[in-house]
């Protein structure tokens, strides 16, 4: 029988071996004389060549290649020493890496023999608390080949910002990509996991001429593995090198080539005469120097508050919130600025929220912001929510299961005008980090006087919102964009003071289609602070509702968030996710 | 409609120590020309041409002085730019009839800057990039409370209304 692509663990689960040096070193060591594997045919046009190459305020690298597999490096006039090498080539341009003996780098150099100018980028193992996490730097500059330099230089770009392509790789790999930021990419590995998930990875972008652009990804946060690849936007093909260490430890060093499909190509923000790339400033030492290798990663696992089921207990007895009393809009996280104004709709209103082979909600709503709710017929409580009339009879409200073991909130769409009801169960406890919230999906019927719910008809999964790009503007200046890039992915981008889109990340996500238009949506931040957020997203009147539910060591929060919304585009991308046997 | 209060006294009352010399000096051939004449209604508007003229120019200082990096905070925000706004209503002086304190209505435009929250996702995402920190710019009317010290005018307080 044959297996699932599904993996036990997403990459953000997977826990990663601690490597050491030492285990990095005795990996590299076999590796070192022999190149990068390919399962593509390797240039065979190296033998016997030199190359000499000046780099802007970096290594000058002076190459003698005594085979097509073998060649001798000096580096900044250093004694040479030998080394396997591995080239691709297309057009005039030409990529090769090889790694250095006796050390945990090497390079990765581009070349275009027609401009003679060259990207090389400089690799290493152990530069960071996490040894397998490869990094890098960037340094352009030529070809000396005795005459004048040139003049022009390969330059960081976000000519690519807002394409994505599919992939497929000699080596089996087939991917989706996206690059809706300039310093960040999103990536789907649909062979390898089963494209479920989409992760996020900081990147680099270099224009090397109007026709080829060269990109690059490390793995940050999962493990550590070094991507860069040059397209061809014509042909729409790659050729690439990858280094890291998978799952297994496995030493992945390796060139190769692929073809794909363009996917789309969405809007971006900067002002029209800007393309220029690397928007987000890296790390400077004392002396405002760059540091080598350095750059800005959004690292959440890192930072986000780890808690245990005691711990988020005590937390949530002290300090359970639903909508501060202090705003309208019950706004604490600063998303809430631009938020639908509060409604009493449900104001006086009986009414009873049944769920498919789940709960009974029974509701009775004193005010504004106060109501009483009861499940399968216990006991009544009172709990603070708030409501927001999305669009005309269509309400979100959610608020707090007090009592509940896993400390559960309901954020519910709740349409008067067909009786149907859609309801994000958040609740707390769940395996990894009790402070990290689980959401289930719970499709049901409103029951009221005078309402008459249909039997069969429910709120229904969709694909309608898979590929699209929303910017979300929640506040002067805090803005993202949600890319929606697998049925079960919600990546989100903001940007950068200039426009540029910046930091990405992403987690799962659902998506319910309520009315035409009208879609309910959730993400969750998996391993990145736990937080449920929800939206209601109404693309008739271009503005959303939302509602956050969020544990930390602050306390158990349910807060108000909503943007004034536009669409930014979408990718095609449907045909990928279809299931087929 | 917001009315905020504008940093410190202590650094207004620095600001027209330094201005007090120039103005001092500057309006010694008015008062000449006045006391010359002894007509009482003249010696009065002179008097008040002149408070007018020192406080707008302690006005400018004190512009300066916020656009140089001041320091100045508004409602949790630091002050990064206040730039007057000439095209809407003049500046408004008002003096009062002993002549020792007075009120300045100016229209200008106040660019402000404050930090995200970094206590959610989309606030420590801007942290980490390096922007997360908000400018806005935003058209206020600042009326400062003006009082003369020995001879020379100095700022009371300011504070701020959006328009």
């Amino acid at each position: 029988m044959a297996g699932t692509p599904y993996p036990k663990q997403q990459l953000h689960r997977f826990a990663y071996t601690k490597l050491t040096k030492e285990q990095i070193a005795a990996k590299l060591a076999p590796v070192v004389l022999k190149g990068p594997t390919s399962m593509s045919p390797l240039a065979a046009d190296f033998a016997g060549q030199t190359l000499s190459i000046v780099t802007d305020d970096g290594p000058a690298l002076k190459y003698k290649f005594t085979s097509n597999g073998r060649l001798s490096l000096s580096e900044n006039g250093g004694k040479p020493v030998d080394a396997g090498f591995g080239a691709l080539e297309s057009d005039n341009f030409c990529l090769f890496t090889h790694l250095i003996p006796g050390t945990q780098r090497g390079y990765a150099v581009v070349i275009d023999r027609k401009s003679k100018q060259a990207t090389v980028i400089e690799l290493w193992f152990s530069g960071y608390e996490d040894n397998r996490e490869v990094q890098r730097q960037i340094y352009f500059g030529y070809v000396d080949a005795g005459g004048e330099a040139p003049k022009g230089r390969h330059e960081f770009t976000n000519r690519l910002e807002g394409r994505g392509y599919h992939w497929r790789q000699d080596n089996g790999m087939e991917t989706l990509e996206y690059y809706p930021s300039a310093g960040y990419s999103h990536f789907v590995e649909l062979s390898r996991t089963g494209g479920e998930l989409g992760f996020c990875a900081p990147s680099d972008y270099v224009k090397l001429d109007n026709d080829y652009i060269l990109y690059t990804r490390t793995e940050c946060e999962f493990s550590g593995t070094f991507t860069a690849y040059a397209i061809d936007m014509n042909r729409v093909q790659q050729l690439g090198v990858r280094l890291g260490f998978d799952e297994a430890d496995n030493l992945n060093y390796s060139l190769f080539r692929g073809h794909g499909d363009v996917t789309g190509q969405i809007a971006h923000f900067e002002k029209f005469e800007d393309n220029t790339g690397d928007p987000i400033p890296g790390p400077k030492d004392k002396d405002g120097k760059p540091v080598k290798g350095g750059r800005r990663v959004y690292r959440p696992i890192h930072t986000m508050e780890k808690m245990t089921r005691e711990e988020v207990a005590k937390v949530v007895k002290e300090h359970a919130t639903a909508f501060p009393a202090h705003t309208t809009t019950g706004g604490a996280a600063g998303m809430s600025q631009n938020a639908l104004p509060a409604s009493d709709y449900l104001a006086g209103k009986t009414f009873t929220l049944r769920y498919d082979h789940g709960a009974v909600m029974e509701y009775r709503v004193e005010g504004s912001d106060q109501l009483n709710w009861r499940m399968n017929g216990g006991d009544w409580v009172k709990a603070r929510y708030q409501a927001y009339e999305a669009a005309p009879g269509l309400v979100l409200f959610g608020h707090l299961l007090e009592g509940a073991p896993d400390h559960d909130g309901h954020i519910m769409a709740v349409d008067f005008h067909q009786g149907l009801v859609t309801c994000y169960n958040g609740y707390l406890n769940t395996p990894y980090f009790a402070n990290e919230a689980g959401a289930r999906t719970l499709f049901g019927v409103l029951e009221m006087e005078g309402l008459q719910p249909p039997q069969y008809r429910r709120h229904q999964r969709t694909t309608e919102m898979l590929g699209r790009c929303i910017t979300y503007s929640y506040a002067p200046g805090l803005v993202s964009m949600h890319l929606y890039s697998t049925p079960n992915t919600v990546s989100w981008i903001i940007f950068t003071p200039d426009q540029h889109g910046g930091m990405e990340w992403s987690g799962p996500g659902d998506f319910v289609k309520i009315r035409d238009g009208i879609y309910f949506m959730y993400w969750l931040e998996e391993a990145c602070n736990g937080t449920l957020g929800t939206v209601l997203l109404n693309l008739n009147i271009m503005h959303d509702a939302g509602i956050g539910y969020n544990c930390g060591t602050r306390g158990l929060n349910m807060s108000a968030i909503g943007a004034i919304v536009r669409h930014a585009g979408k990718f095609d991308v449907d045909r990928y996710f279809q299931i087929r046997t | 409609m917001s009315k905020q209060s504008i940093a410190t006294r202590r650094m207004f009352l620095k600001c027209g120590a330094l201005l007090a010399g120039p103005i001092a000096a500057a309006s010694v051939p008015a008062l000449a020309l006045a006391k010359e004449r002894s007509d009482d209604g003249l010696k009065a508007r002179v008097m008040r041409l002149e408070n007018e003229a020192a406080i707008r120019e302690l006005h400018r200082s004190w512009l300066r002085r916020i656009n140089a990096g001041g320091g100045m905070a508004l409602s949790g925000a630091s002050v990064r730019r206040v730039t007057a706004d000439h095209a809407d209503v003049a500046d408004r002086i008002e003096i009062a009839e002993d002549g020792h304190s007075a009120t300045g209505r100016f229209d200008c435009a106040v660019e402000v800057q404050s930090m995200l929250p970094d206590d959610f996702t989309l606030g420590q995402m801007a942290h980490a990039q390096g922007s997360g920190t908000l400018r806005t710019t935003e058209r206020r009317v600042l009326t400062v409370e003006y009082l003369k010290v020995d001879g020379a005018w100095t700022v009371q307080s300011v504070t701020s209304e959006a328009r």
